[in-house]
């Protein structure tokens, strides 16, 4: 990792009096792609806003590539899909998308092309002459994700980028990040952890204003414990636990919420423990539907501390 | 001024100017204002110029018009072009106030203004905005004017050079003389959320602004001067002195203008976008 691309000490931010971030800190180097997470309210949209440059300037320290948010040095750098901004009713789409090219330094020619591509990576290139009043509520916001994607932004903040899409488009949306991510940065606040657990090597936690930087460890290795979680069909909870904490090695086992049980145990009494597991279903004649390695993202941030 | 800075700022202005001769709305107000144009120039204006040539011939001093106050009409060689610039004097101020009023605040509520934010900045948008809208009043003005000229021309072609050395004198002022109105509905356009709102805030800030000094320079007279501060302020002299000798107030416009739009770029830069 090289210099840090963004760069927050002490960020505090209000809203008329009512404290929306509170002393938050952290640094983000180039090609992490990094989770925003945490309950409603947060501040998680707040401090998007604030690196996007849509808020006025805030107490504390905030950089992005050396540079104010909102700084003229950071147009066609940053990019960001806002919450819930739509664009302009008055011109069709292609015309929209052709003027944010040529802020960014196209030529008329290129913001053409560029805006075909943009359109053509979220499978909406026949919506380039349609009015954004036209557009489907998922639609509008596959639209503001290419937005976002216009030139070769090395920032990306997305705020719940696949929230209202279908599975498909979530797929789509989730596999033009995947491309890019080696070379660019990208910031996603969203409330899917699934998703997030998918995408992210970095979460970064915000409650009530203030941020923690969990230290996640997807599958849980070199740790003294380590994790499974099971999902399966309706089974006797308490059955299923007794029999789990009969195995050799394991510590633990809890059933968090209906028929999903997490089981901690000691690597070195036994390496296989998801063999051992499996085996354990087989002799009672249970149904699983999904064994993984560690915790959920959820089970980390929210239950029971980190592993 | 960094070359960013110009290049953003041309393409807003550009943009701007497509907003008025290439979307639904603004063609249906091109198309609505070149009918009411239409109407004034050949009815109103053709018959009250008419007029204004018979009192030229009436002796100084002896004109109805100099009783009822506009004797300054006689002293334009175009008597069309004097009765232009008293009508442009009422009409282009009111429509500034409508047609500028949605300089930022429906894309701010939208949401636009982010997309928008991301790539150009605060100050680029605001004065952009503004300047694209100044271009769009000054198309519309050199229309009006042209047409009136045309008119004048083809009653009498010897009055050509000097319908232009005229006409060149009322665009100039006009411009100036919408500077600070375009500004003032700059600023609004920045606090508020719709356009009807900066219309009726307009509307409001000058009835309000124009009685509150009215009736405090009856205690304290010094603070009449404080009338320099409202927007259109000089018009009713400004409506006295015709062709170039109008430019002697245009201070005041400019002055107002540099106050206003320094006022909303202080706004422009503290509002979230």
């Amino acid at each position: 990792m090289s210099t840090p691309i963004i760069q927050c000490h002490h960020l505090s931010y209000s809203y008329t009096g009512k404290a929306a971030l509170s002393d938050v800190s952290f640094t983000l180097f180039a090609g992490e792609l990094v989770g925003l997470v945490g309950p409603n309210g947060a501040g998680k949209t707040t401090l998007l806003g604030l690196l996007s440059g849509f808020l006025p300037a805030p107490s504390g320290t905030l950089v992005l590539f050396g540079h104010q948010p909102g700084a003229a040095a950071l147009s066609g750098k940053v990019s960001a899909l806002p919450q819930d901004a739509k664009l302009d009713p008055a011109f069709t789409i292609g015309e929209q998308f052709r003027f944010y090219a040529r802020l960014q330094g196209l030529t008329a020619k290129q913001s053409t092309t560029e805006a075909i591509r943009v359109l053509d990576a979220v499978s909406l290139v026949d919506s380039f002459k349609q009015k954004p009043d036209t557009l489907s509520h998922g639609m509008a916001k596959r639209v503001a994700i290419a937005q976002a994607l216009i030139g070769s932004p090395e920032l990306i903040l997305l705020d719940e980028p696949t929230a209202g899409l279908d599975p498909v488009n979530t797929r789509n949306i989730r596999s033009i990040i995947t491309e890019l991510s080696p070379t660019t940065t990208f910031i996603i606040s969203s409330h899917d952890l699934t998703e997030l657990d998918r995408l992210c090597q970095k979460i970064l936690l915000l409650e009530n204003g203030l941020m923690s930087t969990p230290q996640l460890n997807a599958a849980g290795h070199n740790t003294l414990t380590r994790f499974i979680t099971l999902q399966m069909e309706p089974s006797p909870v308490a059955d299923v636990i007794e029999k789990f904490q009969q195995l050799k090695g394991v510590i633990q086992v809890s059933s968090p919420q209906k028929n999903e049980y997490i089981v901690q145990y000691n690597p070195d009494i036994e390496a296989k423990m998801d063999q051992q597991v499996l085996g354990c279903i087989v002799d009672n004649a249970w149904q699983y539907r999904q064994l993984s390695q560690g915790k959920t993202l959820e089970e980390k941030l929210f239950f029971n501390g980190n592993e | 001024m960094s070359p960013g800075f110009l290049r953003h700022f041309l393409l807003i202005c550009q943009f701007e100017l497509t907003r008025l001769f290439f979307t639904r709305k603004g063609l249906l107000y091109l198309i609505t204002f070149t009918f009411v144009w239409c109407f004034i120039l050949f009815y109103p204006l053709r018959y009250t110029a008419d007029i204004l040539a018979q009192e030229k011939n009436v002796a100084a001093g002896g004109s109805l018009l100099d009783f009822m106050g506009w004797g300054s009409l006689l002293h334009w060689h175009i008597p069309t072009l004097a009765v232009y610039w008293h009508f442009a004097l009422i009409i282009f101020p009111i429509l500034t106030i409508f047609t500028s009023a949605d300089q930022t605040c429906s894309d701010r509520e939208r949401g636009t203004l982010r997309f928008l934010g991301l790539r150009a900045s605060r100050n680029v948008l605001f004065f952009g905005r503004f300047a694209g809208t100044m271009l769009s009043h000054a198309l519309l003005v050199v229309i009006t004017l042209l047409s009136t000229v045309a008119v004048t021309v083809y009653q009498d072609a010897t009055l050509f050079a000097s319908a232009f050395n005229s006409a060149a004198a009322i665009m100039v002022n006009l411009l100036i003389v919408l500077l600070p109105f375009t500004a003032m509905m700059a600023v609004l356009s920045t606090t508020v959320k719709s356009a009807r709102q900066a219309t009726i805030w307009a509307i409001l800030i000058w009835s309000f602004l124009a009685g509150i000094i009215s009736l405090l320079s009856v205690y304290l007279p010094a603070l009449g001067h404080l009338e320099v501060l409202i927007p259109g302020y000089q018009m009713a002299t400004l409506s006295q002195l015709s062709q170039w000798q109008a430019i002697q107030l245009a201070y005041i416009p400019l002055l107002q203008s540099v106050v206003l739009l320094s006022l909303g770029c202080w706004i422009m830069h503290r509002k979230k976008l």
